[in-house]
């Protein structure tokens, strides 16, 4: 017995508190086996890895904290954090900001919804595509479309791709409009909300401002904390956007360097999958807090009707 | 379509909100949909410049501006669907074959577990679910050979088998913890109710919660669909004969920057690969629809 | 009962579920073990892989299929991926002892294979007469040499070459430059000269130069200097390479060329996407083989200069375009060795390859063909033929194969300004120096 449970014992709720050990086994066997036979052998492997001096090709070679000690003087490594960082900060409350106005915009009587929500979708099933690199370039080029709009204003614009300095916005743009992905979990949020709250509002009188605030916010918590959850860990492991629009530099000068990126490009690129494990368990430790921190805060702001 | 979509979404609002002052509504739905419209404007934009560009022919790709078509060019179509041994749909079906095992395995696995850790109480219940979602955080990069290693000991490389065996395991942790939060939102009145009356857990799970989730499924459904469809990193490692290629690994065969990449082919070959993701969204949405306003509110 | 032998697959396997045991055993069972040198009776299957557009896997597939015609028993197995995906996966499959039978590889990723143990060596094919080396041009086949063996089989050739827009030379009136006599300091007038004729329209140049291996290695040629030594470290000479970004930092301040984020832009779409072939520069550096490309995207008349000179210095080397290798893992190295003959010495494989994968290294069979050429072919070897090249190419040593993508970053720096030339250089070649330092 756990010592929650033991708690929840003492406070006399034991009902609640007799574990359902049994049933729980049968729910959660195709993920338990998944755990053990799938996912936690590779992870263990790579936990090992980053232990070793290993190229991929020859066998790995023990060299303690080696890997560890090279990440203090590793430049790249900490300008990949910088730039990594960034990006999770701004895309992620940006995307999300935007996914929750639309959703909630297009959850409420407008005609064609069905048509504007798959239009809004439409960028995030073209996310990984390698047409991208091409496409962004004709949006934020020196001639693209961006500049083109800037020109009418009479502002001059600049190559906003091609350059270190705004590199990296147009990708947190780019993450940004394919923001579809947590709209969708928010419309199926807003969907779930049962309508005997709305209905208890209305009799209340409740302005529709007050009562989004009142009811749909809090209801929808616990969808926000799980899109605000994942995409921090989405973001922190953000690679395929800018390994394509990048051609897998990263460039320009390393400033759309993801950490993902540079890890893969230690890993295959230089034969250095020792070191890349170790990025890899760094970042899981950056991630872990990360996500600690945001369970650890839901507690104040997140409503579970159970 | 879009009728009856927003007919069925439209009586619990309607029901609530009285339309009051009618012409006030009116202009404020036109200012929603001028919104509407001009945010899609841009965020289609290049959406339709492939989409143009694969109507174009090839040495005027990256030579004339915007989205105005001089000629109609369907070349690159026929060009692309028959650049390889098989014909661009046969990658399809292999595609459709593993988006479709993973579907059935994602919906019925995750399901599963996010039901224990949502309505189970058991020991060490948020020590795994803390573990569940500490294999979301490793970085593919690093798991991808040693799982390699793995499934080629088991003789599925080249076989769709890793890229659908898994998702029968819940090894995807985030449709798991989607579903959670999802079950959370139900009312426990609900399956106390049904527990009242003598129901197990496998009956509420199949007749109470399950039903009242098929917004998390058809999410599930949506991006299990989207994402293997889209999925390159592991279907690149795995389906190594052209026989299992899918759709991600024939559209990046099109590129080599050394000898020149076919870039009108390679657009209208994504703007077919698009078309039935596209579809599967457009039709499938209905279902994000029916939460438990529609459905189980009471 | 208990099996003893660490490298059974059944020991793997039950490795392999307990995860981290199976760490220390990847890719430490069979490289090297792979069959003998000797043909076999029974039915062999091969795979064969390569990298490249859906126009080289139709010519590869069908030169495949001949193969197979000439040989009964043998089934091949085409694989293609594109180039950076290829090697993620080549990496993987060799980690797991599972990879594919005839490999084709790169100059700057072959030492990386070669010195770990990772491929056959050529020569014992050769010995064994499933294989023919004689044909092959001698300072091209050398390339493919390392630690006392022929480990890669250069399959053809490639030489950096500057591509001139000959319709916009006319619409600017402004005349052909004499490649035979021209220097970097003409190269510079007539770049700037043809920017300011176009008003602002044009670039008379890209930067063509300082972000990439070849033209660096060009440069420093051209003064005596290698990139590599035979010992494969870095002998660059840190001052050369700093004369060479100030010469562009020159063009790019006159106007002569274009703007280092047009050249950023360039990056990623591939040649027939490039300012050079969208008509808004006149010159840009390529090579020679993908003067087809170009002239097919941009739909100009588009030619190939040779490289401006420096006190009548060769600079120019004749690099590899990709070789065919096979895996020391591979179990019929016999077969493999037949099909890389076949692919590289055949007339039939030639009548279906061409000039696909460069200008053939097999100096038989380019005569061969010379008679089929279409036009650009015919650009791309009347080019290659022109050209006086130096001391064969010094290959990337073990170690060195992120040596590009160094370069590129680290010339970029210096061209938005970020880093100082001379700073910039020493930390060019600490890095790449590192690198190989970490393989020994």
């Amino acid at each position: 017995m756990t010592a929650t449970a033991e708690l929840r014992g003492l406070r006399g709720d034991r009902a609640k508190a007799k574990p359902e050990n049994k049933a729980a086994f049968w729910f959660l066997l195709p993920w338990f086996l998944g755990l053990f036979a799938v996912t936690l052998g590779p992870m263990a492997a790579s936990f090992y890895l980053s232990f070793t001096d290993y190229n991929l090709l020859q066998p790995p070679e023990f060299t303690g904290l080696g890997n560890f000690e090279r990440m203090l003087t590793d430049e790249r490594l900490h300008s990949s954090l910088g730039v990594t960082f960034t990006y999770v900060l701004v895309s992620v409350p940006l995307q999300l900001g935007l996914a929750l106005a639309l959703a909630v915009l297009l959850d409420r009587g407008v005609r064609g919804l069905a048509f504007y929500r798959s239009v809004f979708y439409l960028p995030s099933l073209l996310g990984a595509s390698v047409a991208i690199a091409v496409l962004w370039r004709t949006v934020f080029g020196t001639e693209g479309l961006f500049n083109e709009g800037l020109g009418l204003f009479g502002i001059e614009g600049r190559g906003w791709i091609s350059d270190p300095e705004t590199a990296l916005s147009t990708l947190i743009t780019l993450n940004v409009w394919t923001f579809g992905s947590p709209m969708v979990i928010f419309l199926a949020g807003l969907r779930q909300i049962p309508a005997m709250y709305y209905e208890a509002a209305a009799v209340d009188g409740a302005s529709p401002l007050r009562r989004f605030a009142s009811v749909t916010l809090p209801l929808l918590t616990p969808i926000i904390f799980f899109n605000l959850v994942l995409q921090i860990i989405n973001a922190f492991q953000s690679f395929t956007q800018a390994f394509i629009v990048s051609g897998g530099t990263g460039g320009p000068v390393d400033s759309t360097l993801f950490f993902s990126l540079f890890l893969y490009q230690r890993g295959f690129g230089n034969f250095d999958m020792g070191y890349a494990s170790a990025l890899a368990w760094l970042l899981l430790v950056i991630i872990g807090a990360f996500t600690a921190i945001n369970f650890w805060a839901s507690k104040y702001w997140v409503y579970y009707d159970d | 379509m879009t009728d009856t979509l927003t007919r069925t979404a439209a009586p619990r609002r309607e029901s609530a909100v009285r339309p009051v002052r009618r012409s006030r509504g009116r202009v404020r739905a036109f200012c929603k949909h001028l919104l509407l419209v001009a945010c899609a404007g841009v965020m289609l934009y290049p959406v339709l410049w492939m989409v143009v560009s694969s109507l174009r022919p090839n040495d005027e790709i990256f030579r004339s501006p915007g989205l105005i078509l001089a000629e109609l060019e369907t070349g690159n179509y026929e060009a692309g669907w028959n650049a390889f041994e098989h014909p661009f749909g046969y990658f399809m079906v292999n595609s459709a074959i593993v988006v479709l095992g993973a579907i059935i395995g994602n919906l019925i696995a995750c399901s599963m577990a996010a039901y224990g850790f949502a309505r189970l109480e058991f020991t060490g219940r948020r020590w795994w679910f803390a573990v569940m979602l500490l294999t979301l955080m490793l970085p593919i990069h690093v798991i991808i050979v040693p799982q390699y290693v793995l499934f080629s000991e088991f003789g599925w490389v080249n076989t769709f088998l890793p890229l659908i065996v898994p998702k029968f395991l819940a090894t995807d942790a985030f449709f798991v913890f989607l579903m959670v939060q999802f079950i959370r939102g139900i009312p426990r009145e609900l399956d106390e109710a049904a527990r009242i009356d003598g129901a197990g857990h496998p009956r509420i799970y199949l007749r109470i919660v399950l039903p009242l989730m098929v917004p998390a499924l058809a999410t599930t459904a949506i991006f299990t669909f989207i994402w293997t469809w889209n999925d390159f990193f592991s279907q690149l490692i795995y389906l190594i004969d052209p026989d299992m290629h899918t759709v991600p690994l024939a559209l990046r065969a099109f590129v080599d920057a050394q000898a020149g990449t076919n870039w009108g082919a390679t657009f209208a070959m994504s703007t077919v690969s698009l078309l039935p993701v596209f579809l599967v969204f457009l039709f499938g949405q209905r279902f994000l629809l029916r939460g438990i306003a529609t459905t189980g509110g009471k | 009962m208990r099996s003893t032998d660490p490298c059974s697959r059944r020991a793997l396997a039950k490795a392999g579920l307990l995860g981290a045991a199976s760490a220390p055993l990847l890719a430490s069972c069979g490289f090297g073990r792979g069959g003998e040198m000797v043909l076999s009776d029974e039915p062999v299957e091969l795979r064969l892989s390569w990298w490249g557009s859906d126009l080289r896997t139709q010519q590869t597939n069908e030169a495949v299929a001949a193969f197979e015609a000439e040989h009964p028993n043998i089934t091949v197995r085409g694989e293609y991926k594109e180039f950076g995906a290829y090697w993620d996966g080549l990496a993987t499959t060799f980690a797991a002892n599972d990879a594919p039978d005839v490999i084709q590889m790169d100059e700057q990723y072959f030492k990386s294979y070669s010195a770990r143990g990772a491929l056959v060596d050529l020569n014992e094919a050769e010995a064994a007469g499933f294989l023919d080396l004689s044909r092959i041009e001698e300072d091209l086949l050398v390339t493919g040499q390392a630690e006392g063996g022929q480990f890669a089989l250069p399959i053809g050739s490639g030489v950096i070459a500057l591509a001139v827009n000959a319709d916009m030379l006319a619409q600017y009136g402004m005349d052909m430059p004499d490649d035979t006599t021209w220097t970097w300091d003409d190269y510079a007038a007539i770049a700037l000269e043809l920017t300011e004729r176009g008003g602002g329209d044009i670039t008379g140049s890209g930067i063509t130069g300082g972000v990439d291996v070849a033209s660096v290695r060009y440069w420093v040629r051209q003064r005596g200097n290698e990139l590599f030594g035979e010992n494969g470290d870095v002998t660059l000479d840190p001052d050369l390479l700093v004369e060479l970004w100030e010469y562009y930092i020159g063009m790019i301040e006159s106007g002569a060329s274009g703007t280092p984020q047009q050249m950023v832009e360039d990056t990623g779409v591939g040649v027939e996407g490039g300012r050079l072939a969208t008509g808004r520069t006149a010159f840009g550096l390529i090579h020679n083989t993908q003067i087809s490309a170009l002239r097919r995207g941009s739909g100009a008349d588009m030619r190939l200069l040779q490289m401006p000179q420096h006190d009548g210095m060769p600079g120019n080397f004749i690099k590899p375009s990709m070789y065919w290798a096979v895996s020391a893992g591979s179990e019929h190295p016999a077969e493999s060795s037949l099909l890389v003959d076949f692919l590289v010495n055949s007339e039939a494989a030639a009548d279906v390859l061409g000039t696909e994968r460069g200008v053939p290294a097999n100096t038989e069979i380019l005569e061969y063909l010379t008679p089929q050429f279409d036009e650009s072919d015919r650009i791309a070897v009347d080019y290659l033929e022109a050209v006086v090249p130096g001391d064969p190419l010094i290959v990337t040593p073990n170690g060195g194969s992120n040596v590009n993508p160094l370069i590129t970053r680290i010339g970029q720096e210096v061209y938005f300004g970020e880093t100082a030339p001379d700073e910039a250089a020493e930390a060019l070649i600490d890095e790449l120096q590192g690198e190989i330092d970490a393989t020994k």
